[in-house]
């Protein structure tokens, strides 16, 4: 082909250009990361920070953050803001307990009723969102509140847990024991289900936004949405995908956080909105959208369960914990401002 | 003899603004004196925008002097001297009229304030007194002009740039407001009018500026100042028409017809009762100023604006799925272009099955193949398909933008402003492509307002004026670009006539 030299050239100069980019762009962040572990490395007793069990310890803590934040950035990346998602989480975990153990519901159907309320959490979410017009940081706020809502009359704020249920309740033992098998199997080195979770997750997201023709068209829509309008791209349909997306995964998050602690409570989640908040943006999302990767996303977790598994180690308290997270965030941010003159 | 003479009023001189290569404004010279209406005409891409940020102290001159009243002026140190009323006012919607008045000008006084007398003797001069409690995003559009020259009254502006000020007003409104500008004029203000309608420039200017290549080309007064001087000036060194590009469709021959429009009316009113016929093959331009329903008329072709009536694109049976289409290109490249995405990205976002798997996989190969072909193609000058688009001129990013909306091959493609700041360069190859495009057996439909784009690239024009077309004239009839102006220029003011009376 008379291109074929041309393109060759081509595919070079891309390489390297891309390679430059994620370079400065992973730069930042690797650095950050890198500095991070140096600290708390020199800063801790020698073998407790810098050790296997504590970077699984870490990769668990991470794994949580980073599924929901996976979901999130699906939404941030299409130009949309998700503040619902850490009711969510409560819903979800209260829907497989509640119908689980109290209303006697076979497990498999347990999980079903929360992964059928997030498609419809999300479905909502997007309706409001893209049919009715509102902006998305409102609809969110209020379906977060009314999901919230909905926990607290499901459970009737109680801590369940299926081992030990409320008197005049059983739950079936080989129930129990798959359940817990999906947070809970030995595994070489120790290492955490969640984290083989998270993994897979990551795949999954991770192809949508850099490999799949959605991806690609999330990122159209989320960069210019007029644009995305004149050239007739399915803006609405997307929406929904996102929204239930981001939906879902916090549901799953929620699922395996209870099958690994083996309770849960209804208010469980709302504490997860700053962190995941920070990961996605710590990871190179643009909340004005159109940018945003799943390694990102990931990377930003990971700083984070560093940052608070480092703090924990050293026994700092919890002020001073948000204080360092707040801190981070923002340097994170401004980092990106600074890359983002070399990116260009 | 120059009524610039006396010292007082506006001298520009030797005013340069390069962006890169694109020469926007380059040596220009304007007079405009105090007590006279400066008239500004020029084509889009001219400079004339360009002139206005300067003046405004939106961008600073590259080179050249600026004198107000005798003295250097620099409009970014004194932004208040001039005024810009444009066609909606850049004030604070969600504020009243009376607000807007005193914003910015609280002083140090920790309490707000309500208007003075003098202030309000303003708004009573403009008759909007009884307006001044109102929200500005309230009330009608001319009122909110009128709120922006009282606040430039107010501050003292010694200069009043009106920019295209009357395309979204009523006819009434409008001759209002050339009242106040000529109240302004006579009261020693500068006044300058940029506008693209002819009649009106010739009717309220004392003299008339043409500005080509962001230069000043020729100065029109007294009994030189008609329309057709202007028409003819605007297209004064407009490359002809070439050969090779009058190959066209042989009109009334019978040609399948792509497009059809059947009563068709906007649902907010610009236009009204269409019924035009668009031929496979055919490159039909629609030409009227802002406000005269041209703009809104093609846009609803793409669907981006509602009509009721009967619209048909017709499907071909020997076409794809993509054929019963229409493709659209917005004049507002930000609206036609992703920033975030890199040329090759853009050039395929309208792209489905083309360029993934059954799975809905990303197949990059072929994406990169179908970009790659486009750039060729379309004669893109990207230095890669992988570069970001705004790093690409305005032509080329055009270019893309049109290719982008070609490639899913749509029956009708709609192109408002076609080559609105694209140099002229591009602008032949755009001509190129749309006719290549047709020549396929496609329509192609382009909302213009310029002539010299309608006598290159169009078959057929369509004078919309006040929501109607008029008859339609027929390019390859005009052997050169002022015989096509004065054609068009005849059926604006004819339509124009016919409105008042």
């Amino acid at each position: 082909m008379a291109e074929a030299p041309g393109s060759a050239a081509s595919a070079g100069t891309r390489w390297a250009g891309r390679a430059r980019d994620v370079g400065i762009r992973a730069g930042g962040l690797a650095i950050a990361i890198l500095l991070v572990i140096i600290v708390f490395t020199l800063l801790s007793k020698p073998n407790t920070f810098l050790s296997l069990p504590n970077a699984l310890v870490i990769m668990r803590y991470m794994s949580t953050i980073a599924i929901v934040a996976l979901g999130l950035t699906l939404v941030i990346v299409v130009g949309e803001i998700d503040l619902s998602f850490g009711y969510m989480y409560g819903l979800a975990a209260t829907l497989i307990s509640v119908s689980w153990i109290m209303w006697g519901w076979p497990i498999w159907a347990s999980i079903a009723l929360a992964f059928a309320a997030a498609i419809l959490v999300g479905a909502v979410n997007a309706l409001l969102v893209t049919l009715v017009n509102i902006p998305s940081f409102i609809v969110t706020l209020g379906t977060g509140q009314l999901i919230f809502g909905v926990t607290l009359l499901v459970s009737g704020t109680q801590t369940l847990n299926p081992a030990y249920p409320p008197d005049g309740y059983t739950v079936p033992q080989d129930q129990i024991d798959w359940f817990f098998g999906l947070a809970n199997q030995h595994l070489p080195f120790g290492i955490p289900m969640q984290g083989l979770w998270m993994i897979g997750v990551a795949v999954v997201i991770g192809f949508i936004l850099s490999r799949s023709l959605f991806g690609f068209r999330l990122k159209a829509i989320g960069g210019n949405p007029a644009a995305a309008q004149l050239a007739r791209l399915p803006i609405v349909k997307y929406k929904f995908v996102a929204f239930m997306g981001c939906a879902v995964l916090a549901s799953l998050a929620s699922m395996l956080d209870f099958a690994f602690i083996g309770s849960t409570q209804p208010n469980l989640g709302i504490s997860l909105v700053f962190p995941v908040f920070a990961a996605v943006i710590i990871g190179g999302a643009s909340l004005s959208g159109g940018r945003g990767t799943a390694i990102g996303t990931l990377s930003g977790a990971l700083l984070l369960a560093i940052i608070q598994d480092g703090l924990a180690l050293l026994s700092v308290g919890a002020y001073l914990q948000q204080f360092v997270q707040g801190t981070v965030t923002i340097a994170a941010v401004v980092l990106d401002r600074f890359t983002a003159g070399l990116r260009k | 003899m120059s009524p610039a003479s006396g010292g007082t009023g506006l001298r520009i001189a030797g005013l340069r603004k390069w962006y890169g290569d694109t020469r926007a404004v380059d040596e220009l010279e304007i007079e405009a004196a105090a007590g006279e209406i400066l008239g500004i005409a020029g084509p889009n891409g001219a400079g004339k925008s360009t002139l206005i940020k300067i003046l405004a102290g939106e961008t600073s001159a590259d080179a050249g002097e600026i004198l107000l009243d005798g003295t250097p002026f620099d409009p970014r140190v004194e932004p208040d001297r001039v005024a810009v009323v444009h066609q909606e006012a850049q004030l604070f919607p969600n504020l009243t009229v009376a607000e807007n008045l005193v914003v910015g000008r609280e002083g140090t006084r920790a309490l707000r304030r309500g208007i003075d007398d003098q202030e309000r003797g303003l708004l009573a001069d403009l008759e909007i007194l009884a307006f001044a409690d109102r929200p500005l995003g309230s009330v009608p559009l001319a009122v909110q002009q009128r709120t922006e020259i009282a606040r430039a009254l107010a501050r003292d502006a010694r200069v009043f740039l009106f920019d295209e000020p009357n395309s979204a007003l009523t006819e009434e409104e409008s001759t209002d407001l050339f009242r106040r500008m000529r109240a302004l004029a006579d009261s020693g203000k500068v006044v300058i009018l940029v506008s693209h309608r002819l009649a009106e420039l010739v009717e309220h200017s004392t003299r008339v500026a043409i500005i080509l290549d962001g230069r000043r080309t020729a100065l029109l007064a007294g009994d030189g100042l008609t329309q057709d001087a202007i028409a003819a000036e605007l297209v004064v060194g407009q490359a002809q028409r070439e050969p090779q590009e009058q190959i066209r469709i042989r009109l009334g021959e019978e040609a399948a017809s792509a497009l059809r429009l059947h009563d068709w009316t906007h649902d907010r009113g610009s236009f009204r009762r269409i019924d035009l016929h668009i031929r496979a093959g055919e490159i039909v331009a629609l030409m009227g100023v802002e406000g005269s329903g041209a703009r809104e008329l093609v846009r609803s072709v793409a669907g981006f604006e509602r009509g009721t009536g009967r619209i048909e694109i017709e499907r071909r049976a020997d076409r794809g799925a993509a054929s019963g289409e229409s493709g659209f290109v917005s004049s507002d490249r930000k609206a036609s272009l992703f920033s975030n995405l890199s040329v090759g990205e853009n050039l395929v976002t309208r792209l489905d099955r083309e360029i993934s798997t059954a799975g809905g996989a990303l197949r990059r190969g072929r994406m990169h193949a179908v970009a790659h072909e486009l750039r060729e193609r379309f004669r893109v000058k990207a230095a890669s398909i992988h570069v970001p688009i705004r790093s690409l001129s305005g032509g080329n990013q055009q270019k893309v933008a049109i290719a982008a909306a070609i490639v899913r091959r749509p029956e009708v493609l709609v192109l408002e402003e076609p080559t609105r700041g694209v140099d002229i360069g591009s602008k032949r190859e755009i001509y190129r492509l749309m006719r290549e495009y047709a020549s396929q057996g496609h329509a192609v439909l382009i909302f213009c307002t310029e002539v010299p784009e309608a006598f290159e690239a169009a078959d057929l024009v369509y004078v919309v004026s006040d929501g109607r077309l008029a008859e339609p004239i027929i390019v390859m009839n005009h052997p050169d670009i002022e015989s096509l102006a004065k054609a068009i220029t005849r059926l604006e003011r004819h339509r124009g006539e016919a409105a008042v009376a």
